[in-house]
This record gives C-alpha cells, sequence and structure tokens, in this order.
C-alpha cells in the first residue's frame, strides 16, 4: 500500500517538475538528472535513480528545443525509469530502457497538448475584445492540464512496469539489458564530447 | 512595474501554441506595463489584443523584447502621434525576437544546459562518486552528495538565467525603440566562444578521466585480451555515435543498437555475459 501511494505521489511530483521544462519557470528542475534522485531517494533508491538520472541526461543532451522543436521529455523518462525500478520491480537496466521509451513517446503527447491550446487563441481574443483582460486563468488552466496529463503518463507507465515484472521468462532478457545499459554511459560522454565538439569545429 | 513583469516572465511559455507560440505569455508579462501605461479600460484593452498576435523567441531573452515593448508603448501613450510610434513597434518586435532567439538558443541550450551536466558530474567526482559510470557497481553513497551535483547543475544555469531575464527587461527598458536594442549589452560572440571551449575541456577532462578509471578498474586484472576488450567496447559505443550522428540518427538509434545487439548476443544466444569492469 505504501508502494502505491509513493508512486501516486512520485507521479504527482513528477507532473509538477515537468511543468519546468517549458511552462513555468525553466530553472532546469525538470531535468532527469535532478528528477532521477530525488525521486530516487523519495523511493529508497537514490544511487539508481541518480544513475538513471544522469544517463538519460546525458542521453538527451542531443536534443534542443529550438523554433518549437517537441523534444523527448527528461522527466517523464527519469520518473517512468526510477518507479519502473522502485514500484514496478524492473531491473534498473531494464527500468532505464523503459524510460527512454517513456520520454521519446511523451513528446508525441506534448505536441497534442501544444497543438490544443491553438484554438484558445479566438476565445481570448474576443474575451479581452469584450473587456475582460484577466489572462492568468488561461495559463493557470494550460498547466494544470499539463501537470495531470504527465501525472496520469507517468503512473501508467508505472503501472505497466509492474505489469511487465510479472511476465514468465524476463529473467532471461537481463543479461542483454544489463549488458546495454553498462555501455549507455559510454554513450551518453560520447554525446557529451560530440555536442561541445561541433562547436568547436564549426568555430574555426 | 518591472518585478511584477520579471516575475511573470518565468511564464511566458505557459501558454505555448502552435498557432501563435508564446502570444498568451507575452501579453500576460507585459500586462503589468500596459495598466499602468494606460489608464483608459478601452486603450488597455487594444493594447492587450495588439500583443496577443504571434511571437517567439527564446524564453530567457524575451525580456530584451519584453523591456523594449513596455518603453515604446510608454513613449506612444505620452507622445504627440501615437499611432506612427506603434507602427513601427511589430517590426522591432519581430526584429528582436529572431536575434536574440538565434542568441539565447546558442547559449542557454547549446552551451549552458549540456554544462549543468558537466557541472554535476564534476561536483560527483569531487565528492568522490564514480558509480554513474559502471553501472550493477555498488557504491556507497550519501544522498546529499547525490543531490549536490544536480543541484550545483541547477545553481549554476539559474544564476545566468535569472540575470539575464532581469537584466534583459531594464536594458530593453532603457533603450527602447529601436531594432538593435539590447543587442551591444554583452560581447555575445566572445561568451558563446568562452562557453564552447569552456563545454569543450569540461567534456574532454570528464571522458579522460572516465577511461582513466576504466584502465584502473582492469589493472592487473589478468589476461590482456580481456583488458583490451573492455577498453575497446567503450570506444567503439563512441565511434557507432560518431556514425549514427554522420548518418543522421539520432542517439536513440544508437541505443537501440547497443540494446538489439546485446539482447541478441546475451539474451537469446546466450553468451556469457560480463562487466566492463573486474
Amino acid at each position: 500500500m505504501i508502494t502505491v501511494i509513493k508512486t501516486v505521489l512520485s507521479a504527482a511530483l513528477s507532473g509538477l517538475l515537468g511543468l519546468d521544462a517549458v511552462q513555468a519557470g525553466q530553472f532546469l528542475l525538470s531535468r532527469p538528472a535532478f528528477v532521477g534522485p530525488l525521486l530516487g531517494w523519495l523511493n529508497g533508491c537514490p544511487l539508481e535513480g541518480a544513475r538513471l538520472g544522469i544517463l538519460l541526461e546525458l542521453l538527451y543532451i542531443d536534443f534542443i528545443p529550438v523554433g518549437g522543436v517537441v523534444p523527448p521529455n527528461g522527466t517523464a523518462a527519469a520518473a517512468v525509469g526510477v518507479l519502473a525500478h522502485s514500484a514496478g520491480g524492473l531491473a534498473p537496466s531494464l527500468s532505464f530502457f523503459l524510460g527512454l521509451a517513456a520520454g521519446r513517446s511523451y513528446s508525441y503527447i506534448e505536441y497534442q497538448l501544444r497543438a490544443s491550446r491553438s484554438p484558445w487563441n479566438a476565445v481570448i481574443e474576443a474575451q479581452v475584445a469584450a473587456g475582460d483582460i484577466f489572462l492568468r486563468r488561461w495559463l493557470v488552466k494550460a498547466m494544470l492540464i499539463e501537470n495531470a496529463v504527465m501525472g496520469a503518463y507517468v503512473l501508467a507507465w508505472a503501472a505497466l512496469a509492474a505489469c511487465i515484472s510479472y511476465l514468465p521468462g524476463l529473467s532471461r532478457l537481463y543479461p542483454g539489458t544489463d549488458f546495454a545499459y553498462s555501455l549507455m554511459p559510454w554513450l551518453g560522454l560520447s554525446g557529451l564530447y560530440f555536442r561541445f565538439r561541433t562547436q568547436i569545429y564549426k568555430k574555426r | 512595474m518591472f518585478f511584477k513583469m520579471f516575475l511573470r516572465s518565468f511564464f511566458i511559455q505557459a501558454g505555448w501554441n502552435y498557432e501563435r507560440f508564446q502570444n498568451l505569455g507575452f501579453a500576460f508579462c507585459l500586462q503589468p506595463a500596459l495598466e499602468k501605461i494606460y489608464p483608459d479600460r478601452a486603450k488597455l484593452k487594444a493594447a492587450m489584443l495588439r500583443h496577443l498576435q504571434i511571437f517567439n523567441t527564446q524564453p530567457y531573452m524575451a525580456s530584451f523584447v519584453l523591456g523594449n515593448v513596455a518603453s515604446i508603448e510608454e513613449k506612444a501613450a505620452a507622445g504627440p502621434d501615437q499611432e506612427a510610434c506603434l507602427k513601427t513597434m511589430p517590426g522591432v518586435k519581430q526584429a528582436l525576437a529572431s536575434s536574440f532567439a538565434s542568441i539565447g538558443d546558442r547559449i542557454f541550450w547549446g552551451r549552458l544546459k549540456p554544462m549543468t551536466a558537466q557541472v554535476c558530474l564534476l561536483v560527483w567526482a569531487a565528492g568522490g562518486f564514480y558509480g554513474w559510470l559502471f553501472t550493477g557497481l555498488n557504491t556507497k553513497v550519501s544522498v546529499w552528495l547525490l543531490m549536490a551535483g544536480p543541484v550545483a547543475g541547477i545553481v549554476f544555469y539559474s544564476a545566468f538565467a535569472v540575470h539575464w531575464r532581469w537584466y534583459g527587461l531594464k536594458s530593453g527598458y532603457v533603450c527602447g525603440g529601436s531594432a538593435s536594442c539590447g543587442l551591444d549589452s554583452a560581447n555575445w560572440p566572445r561568451l558563446i566562444r568562452v562557453l564552447s571551449t569552456a563545454g569543450f575541456l569540461m567534456s574532454v577532462a570528464i571522458a579522460l578521466t572516465a577511461f582513466g578509471m576504466l584502465a584502473a578498474l582492469n589493472y592487473n586484472s589478468g589476461r590482456p585480451g580481456d583488458v583490451f576488450l573492455r577498453i575497446a567496447l567503450p570506444v567503439g559505443v563512441l565511434a557507432l555515435h560518431r556514425i549514427t550522428r554522420a548518418l543522421g540518427k539520432s542517439v536513440f538509434f544508437a541505443a537501440g543498437l547497443v540494446l538489439a545487439f546485446s539482447v541478441l548476443l546475451f539474451s537469446v544466444f546466450g553468451m556469457r555475459p560480463f562487466r566492463l569492469y573486474i
């Protein structure tokens, strides 16, 4: 029961932290490097949380949110990764790859959420033209929706992870996922290296 | 007025949409200034409608545009020819938004954001934690150190972000009206160059330390062939990433390849798994 409560609270917290990515603050509280250890700490696995978080962070460095592009969501990735391990009972390696997939597929949902706000413009213009300039309620509405969707999304993936953990023969998969996971820090490091090497190279 | 605009600027992207991008946030941020400039409700309404049009720039650098536009609105309200003054505003707004988007993307997204990960890794290294590099290796580490790394990165990044939000607002307001306003407030090319060089040097330092750790863990560990394999594999991953990048594929593709081959070799064909360290 405690695990369920912790998972629900963690999903809600990840929804809140997720707002920092685009909508509120942008202090990088939504980055996997922070979300991973924080949720890991809250769920009793700080080391695995930090490891998952920084590895996801290093891989996600490859994506830059310029020109309205929706990059993979690091908050969803880290939250799903940690909860798949702590609540779902999966090995850290499989949790990591599940998180990676969850972060990638959240960008489609985020795209839909952004697109769904476009029709608001006409309504807001009519409202302002009628003398009501209280825009805050629209922004709060947008953030509440985003928060709820992210929380539900993380919770759904955690539930999926729990279901996966009951699959027969799952342990046979772990030698492969463990080995791939052990190579991820090096893939992340190469991402870090090439991000800056390209800049230095272009400069000359 | 400035402080209210500054606080609201943290929510400039709250209503981001594909039709007009940051327009809702922009109008929301500008509202305190417009309320002060136009006590008349009809004029305030018209001003709000003007700023609900399309707008998009880098969120931290939007402050430069906000300050500038507030200044133009103020001059227009106080001057004799409001129409002429406001006529130039969309052009100025657009020009500044594009310029600052380019500068901000390079500084914040392209350099400072990856540097927060580097800061995190350096803090962990200073605290003696390298456990992130060797998965499966259980090391004892305090939660405070684990949290200190990302928090240090956030503090480092936010210092820049908050500074430019506040400074941009002030500086945009002071030179308001010009389409080049604020563009000379820093030596941007130099700042970008310094950040690139610092980021690259930190990347090299982190990579060398990582390979040094790997070599140290495998030192005197038995057959030279095993040691060679354990060092060659990470180098191979680096090469794989380089090749997939050259092919225009994302890092997910490289990660997917590594996963697929590993599962095939160790889970399907049942090869005996091994670790990168002995």
